[in-house]
């Protein structure tokens, strides 16, 4: 319980710094959002120094930084100047959006990556282990970017998957199972681009780390007793290697998400990404700043998670820290 | 030595990848920006050996396009008028690495222009683009890493020489940075820069901002490496010969920390030039009309063109080459640098 | 006759952070004192772990010790200045155990041996050329050796190597941790014999620092043994031989190779 409290502060102490840099890199840009529409002669001065005051553009730094805190933990998380509107509202649907995207291609990224690796692993050095490495590797070395654009203009050309969006235009009229289909066709794209582009990693680490397992004397030992091929493969050695595995665990989610960004802008699947990047075209200040704190809250949920699930997975930290 | 054969390997392929595109105005046969807008949007030219009529030329040649019957956008192939490949042929001049006037193309033709990888909206040449935008992400991406690498070098030895408070606080930033998901945190530092422009403040904008992303993880490596280092002998008897901190460091331990920076830059150069690529392609990077790998794919977020256009995709695969160099780079290097590990690893390295 | 270096109460407390952020204290050297004549040499005998090469590297200036005194030609060097401090440093060299591990192996021999020479600067090229190749005959290393690295070297002749270095600045002191334990047998006795040759000729102190007894008993006009931070038994080599008082000095003496099985202590469990 320590354990998990110290993590936790950690966390929070992490969230908090974000959000200060991400508040401090933003506000110190030149210009905001109210600088493109000086530009229009159409609003008179006048107006446009009542609206800087209405939104405290013009009080220093740290009142700024308190206001802001004090909307985020009362829920509005600032205003968009663009929406006009809390950020909030605005925010939780395309964070929903993200994190379907994300949490589905990580689970089936590792429920391929797992198997695979182990299977790989077994084979060490003989030929299908060779193969998949020279897969991986090809893999590897297509750009993320190259990938989602060249899924893309694939599905384009043959219509397999709709593109684009994340629903049919009709999707209010279909039924429950056919509402979940035209979520499931919609998303197989983005899934498969954000898929390809962490899996080749994934499987070689998972490789690299159960084969050293499988080369550890104990193995031998235990292949000795006569222990079966899959409860020892399974049971042992995907055991003695989670440690590693579980810290990728935390830092494929760090980099899913990153990668999401991209994908979904080149899909235009309606997520933190694409809304992140119009706000920053439009220098709409505060869903910057949200976004960006957001997907490291994401990301550090990510790790927390992976760090509960090593404390559970190894008893060398469970005892440590209840020694302590 | 003969873990030294690899490493050479991907070294001369990087080289010779790296020299094509430093000496990208002898390779392109036209001007990146000059327009042609009575061919916007060519398809490739492939080239030829063997005719229509199957006769056998020694010299390459391709096919001038016509526009195919009652369209206005379809090309196809008009096999009465060929068009000669010409080797060492004057051109458009340019400055062969940036300063020797020159006008020799490696290939050029004599009345229709070949565009082996078609043309733009502009009807500008993919082929002589594409080349020319490796200049500009591959220039981004290796000042990015410098940026990035000087940064963490500085930061690490710091924290790990000096130790104490100051270790601690510069840890915990690190901690910070590697919390940010990185694209993220790259689009963060942009939106603090103006947002428009002159290209060439653009392009050291991106290089800022790319090279401050990224300190952290080589930042914590450096640290590793000088605190280790720090508790060698040879740094302690050098200290008993009455030497200074900065001799220490200079001379002893910084040395050390070479072969940790060297498999970063090799890891780093690749992903910062994929970071170039991604904000320009988005529009937040290199602005038009100075090509860049990025922003040569931008209109790709157009659907018409991402339909009737796939060629415009082809530049993408550019970087797959320089990927392969610079990964199988970062393994032997890595392999070098843990001489125990590669038994374990080599059939699956890429090397 | 006024010791050249005495150590008085020294303690040296390290505290560590562990894996999970907690502080362990850690009593290294808990108050040892002793002193040191000019030209004589001192062992400091005692088991890994018992502290005493946290004593050779306060004694050299390369850590400061929590609380106590060395005095060292009339001045009590603890409480000098970082700067003073390392004007100080030359005057007492540290040879190391490991001689692969305290030679930069990125460097060669010959930048190795200079490099003492040229932070002291002063000296001219060819002045710093000659004394690296007087120092190299004087340890029993020949020069044409100037170019390549430690690691083509013997253990042996890196030992040297590393004792010609330390001699470079003319030292009033030389502690010399472990300086023969990582080495054969054979090369031991030729590095010892060298050593004591370098006391005559150059009039040196040896502070020795071993685990090794009858090294000790060869080496040594005094010994100290030293048991978790403390001195427990002190006086000259013979006697401590003879007469052994303390537990771990039994221990220790049990510890030395005979072929004689009468004359050894009996082992106690």
């Amino acid at each position: 319980m320590r354990f998990f409290f110290r993590r936790l502060r950690h966390a929070c102490f992490l969230l908090f710094g974000v959000s200060i840099l991400a508040f401090l890199f933003t506000t110190l840009a030149p210009g905001n959002y109210f600088d493109e529409m000086r530009l229009n002669p159409q609003i008179a001065p006048e107006t446009m120094a009542a609206l800087r005051a209405q939104y405290q553009l013009d009080r220093p730094l740290p009142v700024r930084y308190v206001s802001w805190m004090n909307s985020v933990l009362h829920g509005q998380m600032g205003f968009s100047f663009a929406y006009n509107s809390p950020v909030a509202p605005i925010l939780f649907v395309r964070a929903r959006n993200t994190l379907l995207l994300t949490i589905t291609a990580t689970l089936i990224a590792w429920g391929i990556a797992l198997p695979l690796g182990v299977w790989s692993a077994e084979r060490f050095g003989r030929l299908p282990d060779r193969l998949l490495s020279w897969a991986t590797a090809a893999l590897l070395v297509i750009p993320d970017l190259a990938l989602a654009l060249g899924l893309l203009v694939l599905t384009v050309r043959t219509g397999w998957f709709p593109t684009g969006s994340m629903t049919s235009l009709d999707f209010g009229s279909l039924s429950l199972g056919g509402k979940f289909r035209d979520l499931a066709l919609h998303m197989t794209l983005p899934v498969a681009a954000l898929v390809l582009s962490g899996l080749p990693l994934l499987i070689r680490h998972v490789r690299a780390a159960v084969a050293e397992v499988l080369d550890a004397p104990f193995m031998l030992a235990a292949r000795g007793h006569g222990i079966p091929r899959r409860t020892l493969l399974y049971r042992y050695a995907l055991r003695v290697a989670a440690n590693p595995l579980i810290s990728l665990f935390g830092f494929s989610i760090g980099a899913l998400l990153s990668g999401s960004l991209l994908v979904e802008v080149v899909m235009s699947w309606p997520g933190l990404g694409p809304l992140l990047l119009e706000s920053i075209l439009s220098r709409d200040l505060y869903v910057v700043i949200d976004g960006v704190l957001f997907s490291t809250m994401f990301l550090v949920s990510g790790n927390l998670i992976a760090d509960i699930l090593l404390y559970w997975a190894d008893p060398r930290i469970r005892t440590e820290s209840a020694a302590r | 030595m003969t873990m030294r054969r690899p490493l050479a390997k991907w070294l001369v392929i990087l080289g010779v990848l790296h020299a094509i595109v430093v000496c990208a105005g002898f390779f392109a046969p036209y001007d990146p920006i000059e327009q042609d807008r009575k061919n916007p949007y060519l398809p490739p030219m492939p080239l030829h050996l063997l005719d229509a009529q199957g006769h056998l030329h020694l010299r390459p040649f391709a096919y001038a396009l016509k526009l195919r019957e009652g369209t206005f956008d379809q090309y196809e192939q008009d096999t009465s008028q060929s068009v000669p490949m010409k080797f060492f042929r004057s051109g458009a001049g340019y400055r062969l690495l940036g300063f020797l006037p020159s006008r020799i193309h490696l290939f050029g033709s004599e009345d229709a222009r070949i565009c082996l990888l078609g043309t733009d909206a502009y009807g500008r040449d993919q082929f002589s683009r594409l080349l020319y935008g490796g200049q500009i992400s591959l220039l981004a991406g290796l000042l990015g890493a410098g940026c990035t690498l000087s940064i963490g070098l500085c930061v690490g030895a710091a924290a790990g020489y000096f130790g104490g408070w100051r270790d601690d606080a510069l840890m915990r930033v690190a901690e910070l940075f590697l919390a940010l998901p990185w694209l993220y945190l790259l689009f963060a530092l942009r939106a603090f820069l103006p947002l428009s422009v002159s290209p060439l403040k653009a392009f050291f904008l991106i290089v800022a901002v790319i090279g401050a992303v990224g300190w952290a993880r080589p930042a914590r490596l450096v640290r590793g490496v000088v605190l280790s280092a720090k508790e060698r002998d040879f740094v302690r008897a050098a200290r008993g010969f009455g030497a200074t901190d900065s001799y220490l460091l200079r001379r002893h331990i910084l040395p050390e920390t070479s072969s940790v920076l060297l498999t970063q830059a090799a890891i780093l150069i690749p992903q910062y030039v994929l970071a170039e690529m991604t904000l320009s392609f988005l529009g937040l990077g290199v602005p038009e009309p100075a090509p860049s790998w990025g922003n040569l794919l931008s209109n790709l977020q157009q659907y018409s063109v991402l339909v009737s256009y796939w060629w415009m995709y082809l530049p993408a695969l550019a970087m797959v080459p320089f990927f392969l160099g610079y990964l199988g780079l970062a393994s032997s290097l890595q392999e070098r640098l843990e001489p125990y590990k590669i038994e374990r690893r080599s059939p699956g390295s890429l090397a | 006759m006024q010791p050249l270096l005495r150590v008085e109460k020294l303690v040296k407390c390290y505290e560590r952070q562990n894996v999970f952020g907690s502080r362990e204290k850690l009593l290294a050297l808990d108050g040892v004192s002793f002193a040191v004549a000019q030209e004589t040499t001192l062992a400091v005998v005692g088991e890994s772990g018992s502290g005493k090469s946290t004593l050779g590297f306060c004694i050299s200036c390369l850590e400061i010790p929590t609380s106590g005194s060395i005095w060292f030609e009339g001045r009590d060097i603890v409480v000098l200045a970082e700067s003073e401090r390392r004007k100080l440093r030359p005057q007492i060299q540290l040879i190391f155990q490991d001689p692969s591990n305290s030679l930069n192996p990125r460097w060669s021999v010959e930048e190795i041996l200079l490099e003492p020479l040229n932070l002291k600067g002063k000296l001219k090229r060819e002045e710093t050329k000659q004394r690296a190749v007087a120092l190299m005959t004087q340890v029993g290393l020949s020069s044409d050796m100037f170019q390549r690295s430690p690691a083509q070297l013997s253990g042996g002749q890196r030992q040297r190597l590393a004792i010609a270095r330390a001699l470079a600045l003319e030292p009033r002191v030389l502690i010399l941790d472990e300086a023969l334990s990582a080495l054969d047998c054979s090369v031991q006795a030729q590095i010892a014999n060298l050593l004591i040759e370098l006391q005559r000729t150059l009039g040196m102190t040896y502070l020795f620092i071993t685990h090794d007894l009858a090294m000790a008993a060869h080496l040594a006009d005094e010994i100290a043994v030293m048991n978790r931070g403390r001195v427990v038994e002190q006086g000259p080599a013979q006697n401590i031989l003879r007469h052994p008082k303390e537990e771990i000095t039994r221990h220790l003496l049990a510890a030395i190779p005979s072929l004689d099985n009468a004359e050894r202590p009996p082992l106690e469990s």
